[in-house]
């Protein structure tokens, strides 16, 4: 976040964990069809959402984004099998360990996301950036507040 | 406990002797009466040493780990935490099991170290907290149990019925967010990043931990309340489902963090959403996350 950022200007920054396979391929479809999301998501693809570790989303905390979604394939539809299974038990921990130290828990979400659900995409993004405007700026396990 | 304090004695000569084991692992009375740190002892000679009194809090199963490339056995004494702590290391496949020969002693609760500091010799001293709340007294895994068995297990039956405890979790749950962020970030505020905590933990036993890679850059080197809640909660995460509630990392830490406050809310949900679980109390390579059901609940449609 830039230094001259205003209270009047402010727009949320959200991190999207992308799984390669599905999720990844659903915001493709999104873009091809030409559904309007809002711009405040950055994607960062990864293989499987089972490759997002905790220290991904406390460091994505500490340098500056207001929210982050991880979006994997639906339970079943793994393409490595079984990573999405691993990554909903460890994120449903984290969501709560988080709530638990202070953090709003709107900010961390996960979602599954296929590789034909380009509208889906588009509504959860738009939801989740609504939401974090909504709270506003996040301050809180930032780096160098 | 002086009773057991000699048979301890007495077997550890008896397996020093025989040459059966290079060194007993057990604790010795150290610098203040409430204290009693862990004793390496090599020598028949020096079994004298050994004692077993309200303050053994040090979990000795962690030392295990320097001596897993060492040639010849070692003798070990477990209380009920450190036996669950063993496990755990034999879960994590950080020890063989025959390398070590386990001798178990019932525990009737250790002491709180703080209070003992603060009443002196003759005040009524509480047992430490951990201890108040603990389930499985005795050892899980041994190889000689001293001290009576049977009066050992009916003291346990009774801990064991008694519920788990998390009223303290509860009650930070009820905190509005802005409350628990300041309580955190007030307590994250003080640590030092000494890594006690984390090296005193048996579940702690990674060859190389993330917070050593300083290539990588995990962690930075400012200390200040983000770095230092970065490494509290990744540890947290790493030990979850691993932490045998054994609290050292909570005595260890000089700073006095209540790091017990965030183990045992990971405890406490992964009771909630994955069944009933009690790690290091089973060997059988089903962690809770390190394995998953197909019906876990659905939270993230
Ligand atoms: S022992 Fe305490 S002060 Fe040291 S790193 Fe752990 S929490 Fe921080
Ligand atoms: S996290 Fe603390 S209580 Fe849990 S196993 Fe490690 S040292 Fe023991
Ligand atoms: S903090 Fe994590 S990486 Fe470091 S020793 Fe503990 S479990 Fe291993």
């Amino acid at each position: 976040m830039s230094v001259k950022e205003t209270s009047s200007n402010w727009e949320p920054k959200i991190l999207v964990f992308a799984c390669n396979w599905c999720t990844y391929a659903g915001a493709d479809l999104a873009g091809l069809s030409r559904l309007q999301y809002p711009p405040n998501i950055r994607i960062l693809r990864v293989p499987c959402s089972g490759r997002v570790n905790p220290q991904f989303v406390l460091r994505a905390f500490q340098r500056g984004v207001d929210g982050v979604l991880v979006a994997g394939c639906h339970p079943g539809d793994c393409h490595y099998v079984t990573g999405n299974y691993f990554t909903r038990r460890r994120f449903l921990l984290m969501q709560r360990l988080l709530e638990y130290v202070g953090l709003d828990p709107e900010r961390f979400q996960a979602r599954w996301i296929s590789g034909s659900e380009g509208p889906k995409f588009q509504e959860v993004v738009t939801k989740l950036t609504e939401d974090i405007k909504a709270l506003g700026p996040n301050r809180k396990l930032r780096d160098a507040q | 406990m002086k009773e057991i304090t000699l048979q301890m004695q007495e077997l550890a000569r008896e397996l020093l002797q025989k040459g059966e084991v290079n060194v007993v692992l057990g604790w010795e009375k150290g610098t203040f009466w409430y204290l009693s740190p862990p004793a390496f002892v090599d020598k028949p000679e020096d079994v004298e040493r050994l004692v077993y009194d309200d303050y053994c809090h040090h979990n000795l199963s962690k030392y295990l780990m320097d001596y897993r490339y060492q040639e010849g056995k070692v003798a070990v004494f477990l209380k009920g935490c450190d036996s669950r702590a063993f496990n755990i290391l034999l879960e994590d496949n950080q020890l063989e099991r025959e390398k070590y020969v386990l001798i178990g002693i019932p525990c009737p609760g250790m002491k709180d170290q703080e209070k003992a500091k603060e009443f002196g010799v003759n005040g009524d001293i509480p047992l430490a907290k951990k201890c108040q709340e603990c389930k499985y007294p005795n050892p899980l895994v041994y190889d000689y149990f001293l001290g009576d068995k049977k009066a050992a297990d009916e003291a346990a039956a009774t801990k064991e019925a008694k519920a788990k405890e998390y009223s303290d979790v509860e009650q930070m749950e009820k905190m509005t967010s802005d409350e628990k962020y300041d309580f955190w970030s007030s307590q994250y505020e003080r640590c030092i990043r000494c890594y006690a905590c984390r090296n005193v933990c048996p579940a702690c036993n990674c060859r190389e931990c993330i917070f050593d890679q300083s290539r990588t850059g995990w962690i930075g080197k400012a200390n200040n309340a983000s770095e230092n809640q970065f490494f509290a909660l990744t540890r947290a995460m790493h030990v979850a489902g691993r932490c045998i509630e054994c609290g050292e990392c909570e005595r260890a830490c000089p700073m006095h963090i209540p790091i017990m406050l965030l183990n045992k809310k990971l405890i406490k949900d992964i009771n909630e959403l994955f069944g009933e679980y009690d790690a290091g109390v089973k060997v059988d390579g089903v962690l809770p996350l390190g394995h998953f059901d197909k019906n876990d609940p659905e939270e993230f449609m």
